[in-house]
C-alpha cells in the first residue's frame, strides 16, 4: 500500500558514502578476492549456489526471525529437503550442498547425517559393515546421528553412562541407561529427524570365567536403528525426543534418547579398530585410529577457516555501517559540515579495526594447516603422523583461541554499532547466537588447552634433558635456542620511533610463548605442583603458544610470493594488518611480554601511541578489505551492511513492508478488558490457551 | 504427547543427587544466608517479594512454561495479556509503586506498558506545567491515554541535537506543525510505541520563523483511542523482531504536516510565548539532568542483581556437574569432580561472583549520593546555567557535586553495565554445553539486558562526558585551588606525591589498594591534561585514552564504594565476623583481580611494581580462590532469587539440574507432539502434528 512515506530519503546519501569510501583505497578487490578465497573453487562456487537459492522462495529469510521454535524447525526441515532436491536437479556434488547449507545460514536438520554419521561409518566400520551401510547412507534411505554426549557426561567421554552389555549366549549386545543422567543429549538431528545413531556405549564383557562379572572396555561406537522407517516412531524400547529450545540452533533438532535394554546384533559394532571373539568372548583393540588423528586436524583447520569467514561477515557489516552512520560533527571544527561517519572515531576504529586484521591472521594459519594436511596425508593415511604431530597438538590451543576470537568479534562488532547492532536488521542476530556454540563444541575452549599445554610441557622437558639432541620440528628448535639463551636474554625493541621492526616482532612472540612454557615446565616437572593449581596458567600458556603460530604464520605469508606479488598497495596494507594484529594484541596483555623479558618498556610505552596510527593507516582501506571477503548480501541478510550503503531505506523496508506478523494485528490495549487483539472477542483465552 | 513411560520415570541421575550435592555445599560455609539477605535488600523488601510472588504464581497467565518455546508474536500478545492482568492485581490488591517493580522484576520481561510506566508518566511529571498536569498526567495515570517516549531517530540516537523530526510554530493558528523531513527522521526503537501506546512524547526541533531551537518535548496523540488505528498523516508500527527484548514493541513514527495546539509543547522548563510568538528559555537544566543521573545511578545499582542471576545459575550448576577426576587425586578417591573445583572455572566465575556484591554497594552509595545532591539542589534552585544541552560537568566549577555526581553517574553507568552484560556470558559459557540451552536461563536473560550498554547514553559515549569532568577538575587543581570533593582530593593528594612516587604495599594494606586505584586515576587524568591542554591534541584523537580514564575512575569509585561499605558501622554491626571475612575476600578478590587486568596502567604509573603485581596473581588471588570456593554456594543464596524468577533448570535452589532439563524437554516441549517424514524425496513434512492439542491440555 503507497503512503506518504514512500517518496522520503534519508538526510545522507548512504549508497553515495560507500562509492566515496571505495575511491578512496586503490585495492584491487577482486585479485585480492582470489587471493583469499580460491582453494577449492570457493568464490565461483557461491556465486553459482547463491544465485539458485535466492531464486526460490523457501530460502527467503525474512520472516524468520518472528517464528516459534517448532516453526523454525519445521522450515529447517523444509529447507534441508529442498537443498537435496536441489542436488539432483543441478547435478550438485558435495561442496556444493555444503555451500548451499552454509549460505542458508542455519543447521540444517540433515547435517548430522553427512558430517559426523558417515564419517564415522567410514574410519570405523569393518569393511563388510561399509559395504552394508555406505550405500543406504549415500541413497537417503536412512539419515543418521551421533550420540556421543549425555545429559551427565559431554568433555568426560570415558565417563559416559550408556552401557552396551555383550550376551554370549544370544551373540547379542544390550543397550541400556541405567540412569537418568545416561541419556544421551544435544545430539544434533536426533530429536526428530534421525531413523539411525551412532551411539557410543560403554562396552561391558562377562569374563569367561566368573560370568556373572563384566569387564568394561571403555566407550566405543555401536550403529543402532532408532526410529521405525516408515511410521517414524521411536523403536520399543528407546524413548527419544527434542530437547527444547536454545540460544541459537533453532533449526535443529539436538536431541535425548534413552535405552531400555535395547538388542542389538554384534554387527551393531563398529569393528575397523576392535573385535569381539564371539566364542572366547575376547576383546581385542587393533591398531591405531590413525585417520582419526588425520581428520581431527582436518576438522580444526575447517573450524579455523569457517571463524574467519564469520569474524569476516561481522566486521563487514560493522566497517560498512559505521561508514554510513553518522554522529555529531566534529568538536574541534567549527561549521555547518556533515556529520562525522562513526568509523572515523578512534573508539570505533580500535573495536573494528583490530578484527579486520584478525580476520586475515585467522585466513594464513588456516590455509597453513590445509596445506600441511594435503602435502602430510598420504604419510597420515599409512599410520606416520610424526609430519603433523606438533600441529595436531597445536590444533586444540588454536580451535579454542580462534573460536573465541570469532564469538567475541561478532559481538564487539555488533556493540560498536549502538541501537540499530540490537536490531534483527544488523544481520547479526542469528550468526551470533548460533556461532556462540562453538566455543563449547568440539572440544570446550577452556578445558582442551590443558592437551596443548600438556604436549608443550613434555617438548620442554625433552629439551632441558637433552638440550643437544638434533631437533625434530620448530618447536625443538624453539626451545634449545630459548634455553641456551635465557640467562643472558636482552629485552627487545620492536618499535623504534616510528618504525616497527617486525621480524623482531614475530621474535617477541616466540620467545613469549618459551618461556611461558619453561615456567609451566618448572611448576609442574620440578616443583611438582598439582595439575590443578595450575589450570589458569596452562590455559594462558596455550592461548600465548596459538597467538605465536598465528603471528609467525602471518609473517611468512607476507614474505610469500603469492601475497607480495599483489598489486599495489594491497601488500602494504596487509602489513598494516600484520602490524595491528600483532601489536594489538600484545597490548591486551602486556605483563607476559614484559616479566619473560621479551619486549623493553620503552616499546610497550610507544604501543597506545603506534596502535593508532596503525588504525589511521588502514582506516581509508575499511570498505575495500571487506569487500574483498566477498560475502554475499544473501548470506549477510544485513540492513546494516548492505554492499550499497542504503542502510536506512532497508530497515525501514523490514520495519514497515515486512512485518505485518506484529503490525497487520491491532491490538486492544485498555487493561481493564481481557480481550487482547481488538475486536476478536476472545476475552484473552486464546493467548491462555498457547501457554 | 505421550508421558515419558515408567522405565523412564523411575530413572535417577548417576551418583550423588543435585539436591545432596548443594547441601554439602551449604554445609561448607557458615556464613548466615538469610541475615545477608536482609542486610543486602531489608527484611520490608524480601517480605514484599515473597508476599507479590504468591499472587503471580497463581496466575495462568503468568505462567512461564512455554516463554521459550513461543514465536515472537506470540510472546508480545502474551506480554501484554500479562501486563494488563498485572494493572488489575495492582488496583485489586492495592499495590504500590515498589510493589509494582517487584512484580516486575518477578515477571522478567520487559511488557508493553513498559515506557508508559517509566518514560511517559516522569516526562510529563517533570517537564509538564501544572495546566499539563491536568490535562494529559492525570489521564495517563489513570491509563485512560498510553504513552511511550519518542527521542531516538532511524538517524540520530546519541546526538540528540542531530535529531531532524521538526515542529515548526505556527502563528496564525497558534499550532505546532510535527513533521519527518527524511526517512532517517522516523521515531525508532521507541518502547511501547509499535503497537500498544496512543500518546507519545515527541522530541523534536522546535523552529520559530525559521530559527532551529534545538530539540523540545512534544505531547502528541498517535492512535485513535477507540479503533486503536493510527490517526492521519501519522505512520506508526513496529519495527521488527531484535536480539532480544522481544516482548517489547519497540516502534517507529513518521508524521506528515500534523498539527498539535500549543498547549502540547511540554513548557515546564521552555515555551513559546502565546502572544509574541517568542522563545521563553529554561531556567534551570539541571532537574532534567536530575532525572538522566537518576535513570544512571538505578542502573548501577540494578546490575549487581542482574549480574547475580547468572552468577547463582551458574555457581549452583557448576558445584553439581563432576566432570573428569582429579588427575591428582589419589587412587583411593573415587568419583569425579565438581568443575566448581577446577580453577580454571573458579577464575570465571568467582570475581564476578565479587562482582555482584562490588556493584550492589557502589548502586546504594550512588543512590544515597543522588538523594543527597537532590537536597543540595532544591536548597538553591535557580543558580544554574541555562544552557541547555551542556552538561552540568561543563556549567558547574569542577567542585560542585552535582557535577561529581553527574560524572560519576555516567561512568559507573557504562562499566556497570559492561562488566554485568559481559558476565552473563562468561557464566553462560562456564555452563559447558547445557548452558547453551534455553534452559539454563541465562541466555534469554542476557539477551534482553544487553541494550542497557547502549540507552541512556552509549556506553563508550559516555566515557567522554567523565573525561571532560575530569579535565575541568585537573585544571581547578593546577590553578592551586582547595579541593572540595574526592576527585579534586585525590587529584591534589597525586601532585603533591608525584615526585616521590607511591610505594603501596596493595597486598598487606586495603586502604593502600583503594590508593593505588585513585592514584592511576590521577595519573591519567594529569596525562591526558598534558595532551589536551598542554599539547592541545584534538579532542577525537584523544577518546581511547578518555575511555581508558573513564573505565580507570568508575575501577576506582567500585573499589572505594566497596571497601566503604565493608568499613560502615552499618556492616560491621550488623554482619557477624565469617560473613564480614568472607565479603573483605570478595573485595579484595574484586580489586587484585581487576588490577592484574589493567596491569600496565598501575604500573605505568607507578602506582605498584611489575612484580607486585605478579605476587597478587601467582600467590594472593589463587589463594583467595581457594578461600572463597567454599562459601559460593551460600553467597549467591544470599541473592534469593525464587526459583519462578529465575526460571532456570541449570539453577535451581534445591539442584535437582537434571531432573528438569529433562522434564522441560520431553513433557513441556512442542516440538515433541509432532512426527516428522524425513525423507527428502517425500514434500510431506510433518506425518501428524498434535502440537496445538499438546499446548491446550497443559
Ligand atoms: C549446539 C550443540 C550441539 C551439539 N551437538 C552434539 C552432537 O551432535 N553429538 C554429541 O554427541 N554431542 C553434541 N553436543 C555436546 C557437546 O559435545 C558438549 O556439550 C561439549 O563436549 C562440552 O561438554 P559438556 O557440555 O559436558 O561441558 P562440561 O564438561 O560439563 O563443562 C562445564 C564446565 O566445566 C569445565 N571443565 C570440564 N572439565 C574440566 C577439566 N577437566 N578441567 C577444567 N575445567 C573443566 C568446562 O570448561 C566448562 O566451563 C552439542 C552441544 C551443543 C551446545
Ligand atoms: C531495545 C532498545 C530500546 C530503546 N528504547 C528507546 C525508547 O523507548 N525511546 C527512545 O527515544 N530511544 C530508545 N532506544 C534508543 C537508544 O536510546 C539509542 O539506541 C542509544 O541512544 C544509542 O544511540 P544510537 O543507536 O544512535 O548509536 P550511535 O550514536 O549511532 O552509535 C554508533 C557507534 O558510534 C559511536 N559514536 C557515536 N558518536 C560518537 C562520538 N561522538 N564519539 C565517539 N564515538 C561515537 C558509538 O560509541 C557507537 O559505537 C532504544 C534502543 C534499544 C536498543
Amino acid at each position: 500500500m503507497p503512503d506518504f512515506t514512500d517518496a522520503l530519503k534519508p538526510a545522507y546519501d548512504g549508497a553515495a558514502t560507500l562509492v566515496e569510501e571505495r575511491n578512496g583505497s586503490k585495492i584491487d578487490v577482486d585479485e585480492l578476492s582470489k587471493h583469499l578465497l580460491s582453494r577449492d573453487g570457493f568464490l565461483e562456487r557461491q556465486k553459482r549456489i547463491c544465485e539458485v537459492l535466492e531464486s526460490e522462495k523457501l530460502f527467503d529469510k525474512s520472516q524468520q526471525m518472528n517464528l516459534s521454535r517448532p516453526d523454525r524447525y519445521h522450515l529447517g526441515l523444509a529447507r534441508a529437503k529442498a537443498i537435496r532436491r536441489l542436488v539432483h536437479k543441478h547435478n550438485w556434488g558435495h561442496e556444493d550442498a555444503k555451500m548451499a547449507e552454509y549460505l542458508t545460514d542455519e543447521m540444517s536438520p540433515f547435517h548430522l547425517h553427512l558430517t559426523m554419521f558417515v564419517t564415522t561409518i567410514r574410519e570405523q566400520a569393518s569393511d563388510e559393515q561399509r559395504a552394508y551401510w555406505m550405500p543406504k547412507i549415500m541413497g537417503w534411505s536412512i539419515l543418521g546421528c551421533y550420540a556421543q554426549s549425555e545429559l551427565g557426561h559431554g568433555s568426560n567421554v570415558r565417563g559416559l553412562e550408556t552401557t552396551a552389555t555383550w550376551n554370549p549366549e544370544t551373540k547379542e549386545f544390550e543397550i541400556h541407561s541405567p540412569t537418568l543422567t545416561a541419556s544421551k543429549w544435544w545430539n544434533g538431528s536426533m530429536g526428530r529427524t534421525a531413523t539411525h545413531a551412532i551411539v557410543v556405549a560403554q562396552i561391558l564383557v562377562p569374563s569367561p570365567s566368573f560370568p556373572t562379572t563384566l569387564k568394561s572396555h571403555g566407550p566405543h561406537p555401536f550403529i543402532v536403528q532408532i526410529r521405525d522407517t516408515k511410521t517414524h516412531l521411536p523403536l520399543p524400547g528407546i524413548v527419544v525426543g527434542d530437547i527444547g529450545p536454545k540460544y541459537g540452533y533453532a533449526s535443529m533438532d539436538n536431541g535425548y534418547m534413552l535405552f531400555d535394554h535395547f538388542h542389538v546384533p554384534k554387527t551393531a559394532m563398529l569393528s575397523r579398530y576392535a573385535t569381539l571373539d564371539d566364542t572366547t568372548g575376547t576383546f581385542t583393540k587393533r591398531g591405531h585410529p590413525g585417520l582419526v588423528y588425520g581428520s581431527l586436524t582436518f576438522v580444526r583447520a575447517n573450524i579455523i577457516m569457517n571463524a574467519r569467514l564469520v569474524l569476516a561477515r561481522a566486521v563487514t557489516v560493522a566497517v560498512r555501517y559505521s561508514c554510513v552512520r553518522r554522529q555529531f560533527r566534529d568538536r574541534d571544527e567549527k561549521g555547518e559540515g556533515p556529520e562525522m561517519k562513526v568509523l572515523d572515531y578512534p573508539t570505533v576504529q580500535v573495536r573494528i579495526l583490530p578484527l579486520l586484521a584478525t580476520t586475515f591472521a585467522l585466513h594464513y594459519t588456516g590455509e597453513m594447516m590445509f596445506e600441511l594436511y594435503g602435502s602430510t596425508r598420504e604419510s597420515i593415511e599409512k599410520g606416520d603422523f610424526s609430519t603433523i604431530a606438533e600441529l595436531h597438538s597445536a590444533s586444540s590451543g588454536l580451535k579454542s583461541l580462534c573460536t573465541t576470537l570469532a564469538a567475541d568479534g561478532i559481538e564487539t562488532c555488533r556493540r560498536a554499532m549502538g541501537g540499530h547492532g540490537f536490531g534483527g536488521g544488523s544481520g547479526l542476530v542469528g550468526i551470533n547466537a548460533d556461532y556462540l556454540s562453538k566455543p563449547t563444541v568440539e572440544g570446550d575452549n577452556w578445558m582442551i588447552t590443558q592437551q596443548v599445554a600438556a604436549y608443550l610441557t613434555k617438548k620442554m622437558t625433552i629439551a632441558v634433558e637433552k638440550p643437544d639432541s638434533p631437533p625434530a620440528d620448530s618447536v625443538d628448535e624453539l626451545f634449545q635456542m630459548y634455553l641456551r639463551e635465557r640467562d643472558h636474554r636482552i629485552p627487545q625493541n620492536a618499535i623504534h620511533g616510528t618504525q616497527i621492526d617486525d621480524k623482531a616482532v614475530v621474535e617477541i612472540f616466540q620467545w613469549r610463548a618459551a618461556d611461558l612454557t619453561y615456567r609451566a615446565y618448572h611448576a609442574r616437572v620440578v616443583e611438582k605442583k598439582p595439575w590443578n593449581s595450575l589450570l589458569i596458567q596452562l590455559h594462558e600458556l596455550s592461548r600465548v603458544y596459538s597467538e605465536q603460530i598465528l603471528t609467525t604464520t602471518f609473517h611468512r605469508a607476507l614474505t610469500s610470493s603469492s601475497s607480495s606479488s599483489l598489486s599495489s598497495p594491497t601488500p602494504s596494507v596487509l602489513r598494516t594488518c600484520f602490524r595491528l594484529y600483532t601489536l594489538y594484541t600484545l597490548s591486551n596483555s602486556p605483563l607476559p611480554f614484559l616479566t619473560s623479558l621479551a619486549i623493553s618498556q620503552s616499546t610497550l610505552d610507544l604501543l597506545p601511541d603506534t596502535i593508532l596510527s596503525l588504525l589511521a593507516e588502514l582506516r581509508p582501506h575499511a570498505v575495500k578489505l571487506v569487500d574483498a571477503w566477498a560475502i554475499p548480501g544473501y548470506l549477510l541478510d544485513s540492513a546494516l551492511g548492505r554492499y550499497d550503503g542504503r542502510v536506512y531505506e532497508d530497515l525501514y523496508d523490514r520495519a514497515h513492508r515486512k512485518n505485518d506478523a506484529m503490525n497487520k494485528t491491532i491490538f486492544n490495549v485498555d487493561w481493564r478488558s481481557d480481550e487482547v487483539v481488538l475486536g476478536s472477542g476472545d476475552r484473552g483465552r486464546g493467548i491462555l490457551a498457547k501457554l | 504427547m505421550t508421558p515419558n513411560p515408567p522405565w523412564v520415570q523411575a530413572l535417577k541421575p548417576a551418583g550423588p543427587q543435585g539436591h545432596e550435592l548443594l547441601q554439602l555445599e551449604r554445609d561448607k560455609s557458615s556464613v548466615p544466608v538469610a541475615k545477608l539477605s536482609e542486610f543486602l535488600f531489608t527484611k520490608e523488601a524480601i517480605e514484599r517479594k515473597r508476599r507479590v510472588l504468591k499472587v503471580l504464581e497463581s496466575e495462568k497467565v503468568f505462567n512461564k512454561n512455554q516463554n521459550y518455546f513461543a514465536g515472537r508474536v506470540d510472546r508480545f500478545e502474551t506480554a501484554l495479556a500479562r501486563a494488563k492482568r498485572l494493572r488489575q492485581l495492582k488496583v485489586q490488591h492495592g499495590w504500590n509503586q515498589e510493589d509494582s517493580i517487584v512484580a516486575n522484576d518477578l515477571i522478567s520481561e520487559p511488557g508493553p506498558y513498559g515506557l508508559h510506566e517509566s518514560m511517559f508518566l516522569i516526562t510529563l511529571r517533570d517537564q509538564g506545567t501544572p495546566e499539563q498536569h491536568e490535562l494529559f498526567l492525570k489521564k495517563a495515570e489513570n491509563y485512560q491515554i498510553i504513552g511511550c517516549y519518542a527521542q531516538t531517530e532511524l538517524g540520530h540516537g546519541s546526538n540528540v541535537r542531530g535529531l531532524e523530526t521538526t515542529a515548526t510554530w505556527s502563528p496564525e493558528d497558534k499550532t505546532f506543525i510535527i513533521h519527518s523531513p527524511h526517512l532517517t527522521a522516523s521515531k525508532w526503537w521507541i518502547g511501547s510505541l509499535g503497537r500498544t501506546a496512543n500518546y507519545a512524547v515527541v522530541m523534536a526541533q522546535l523552529i520559530i520563523d525559521g530559527k532551529p531551537y534545538g530539540p523540545h518535548p512534544f505531547v502528541v496523540q498517535v492512535r485513535n483511542l477507540k479503533t486503536h488505528e493510527p490517526l492521519e498523516n501519522v505512520h506508526v508500527g513496529d519495527i521488527g523482531p531484535k536480539f532480544g527484548y522481544n516482548t517489547m514493541d519497540n516502534g517507529f513514527l513518521l508524521f506528515n504536516h500534523v498539527k498539535i495546539p500549543h498547549v502540547n509543547m511540554l513548557a515546564r522548563f521552555s515555551s513559546v510565548d502565546l502572544s509574541t510568538n517568542k522563545y521563553v528559555r529554561p531556567m534551570s537544566a539541571s532537574l532534567v539532568y536530575g532525572t538522566l543521573t537518576w535513570v544512571r545511578s538505578h542502573i548501577v545499582l540494578q546490575s549487581g542483581s542482574v549480574l547475580a542471576r547468572g552468577v547463582t545459575m551458574a555457581t549452583r550448576y557448576c558445584a553439581i556437574r563432576r566432570q573428569f577426576q582429579d588427575r591428582d587425586a589419589p587412587q583411593s578417591e573415587k568419583g569425579e569432580t565438581a568443575v566448581l573445583n577446577y580453577t580454571m572455572v573458579q577464575v570465571r566465575l568467582l570475581p564476578l561472583l565479587a562482582a555482584t556484591f562490588a556493584l550492589h554497594f557502589t548502586g546504594q552509595g550512588m543512590m544515597r549520593f543522588y538523594a543527597e545532591s537532590q537536597k543540595k539542589i532544591h536548597g538553591n534552585a535557580n543558580t544554574a546555567s541555562a544552557d541547555r544541552g551542556a552538561g552540568p560537568e561543563e556549567t558547574h566549577a569542577g567542585s560542585d557535586s552535582l557535577a561529581d555526581l553527574h560524572a560519576a553517574s555516567c561512568g559507573l553507568k557504562s562499566l556497570a553495565s559492561s562488566i554485568a552484560a559481559e558476565g552473563l556470558e562468561v557464566c553462560r559459557r562456564a555452563c559447558g554445553g547445557h548452558g547453551y540451552s534455553s534452559f539454563s536461563g541465562i541466555g534469554p536473560w542476557y539477551a534482553d539486558y544487553l541494550p542497557t550498554t547502549t540507552w541512556e547514553g552509549d556506553n563508550y559515549m559516555l566515557s567522554q562526558q567523565v573525561a571532560r569532568y575530569l579535565l575541568k577538575s585537573a585544571r581547578s587543581v593546577k590553578k592551586g585551588e582547595k579541593p572540595t570533593n574526592d576527585t579534586t582530593q585525590i587529584l591534589t593528594e597525586f601532585l603533591a606525591r608525584s615526585d616521590m612516587g607511591a610505594a603501596f604495599d596493595i597486598i598487606g594494606k586495603d586502604e593502600d589498594l583503594v590508593a593505588a586505584f585513585a592514584w592511576r586515576t590521577a595519573y591519567l587524568t594529569f596525562e591526558a591534561y598534558k595532551h589536551r591542554d598542554e599539547e592541545k591534541k584534538a579532542w577525537n584523537d584523544l577518546l581511547v585514552d578518555f575511555y581508558r580514564l573513564s573505565k580507570a575512575h568508575s575501577q576506582y569509585l567500585v573499589v572505594k564504594n566497596f571497601y566503604e561499605a565493608l568499613q560502615s558501622p552499618s556492616t560491621t554491626d550488623v554482619l557477624n565476623e565469617e560473613t564480614r571475612t568472607v565479603l573483605h575476600k570478595l573485595f579484595r578478590l574484586f580489586a587484585l583481580n581487576t588490577l592484574e587486568q589493567e596491569s600496565s596502567e598501575f604500573y605505568q604509573s607507578g602506582a605498584t611494581t611489575v612484580r607486585q603485581i605478579i605476587l597478587a596473581r601467582t600467590n594472593t588471588v589463587m589463594k583467595l580462590l581457594k578461600e572463597i570456593r567454599p562459601h559460593a554456594v551460600r553467597l549467591v543464596d544470599s541473592w534469593d532469587f525464587p526459583d519462578w524468577q529465575l526460571d532456570s533448570s541449570l539453577g535451581r535452589y534445591d539442584g535437582k539440574v537434571y531432573e528438569d532439563l529433562f522434564h522441560r524437554a520431553s513433557e513441556l516441549n512442542p516440538l515433541n507432539a509432532i512426527t516428522v517424514d524425513p525423507y527428502p524425496e517425500s514434500s510431506v513434512l510433518f506425518k501428524n502434528d498434535k502440537s496445538r492439542d499438546f499446548k491446550s491440555k497443559l
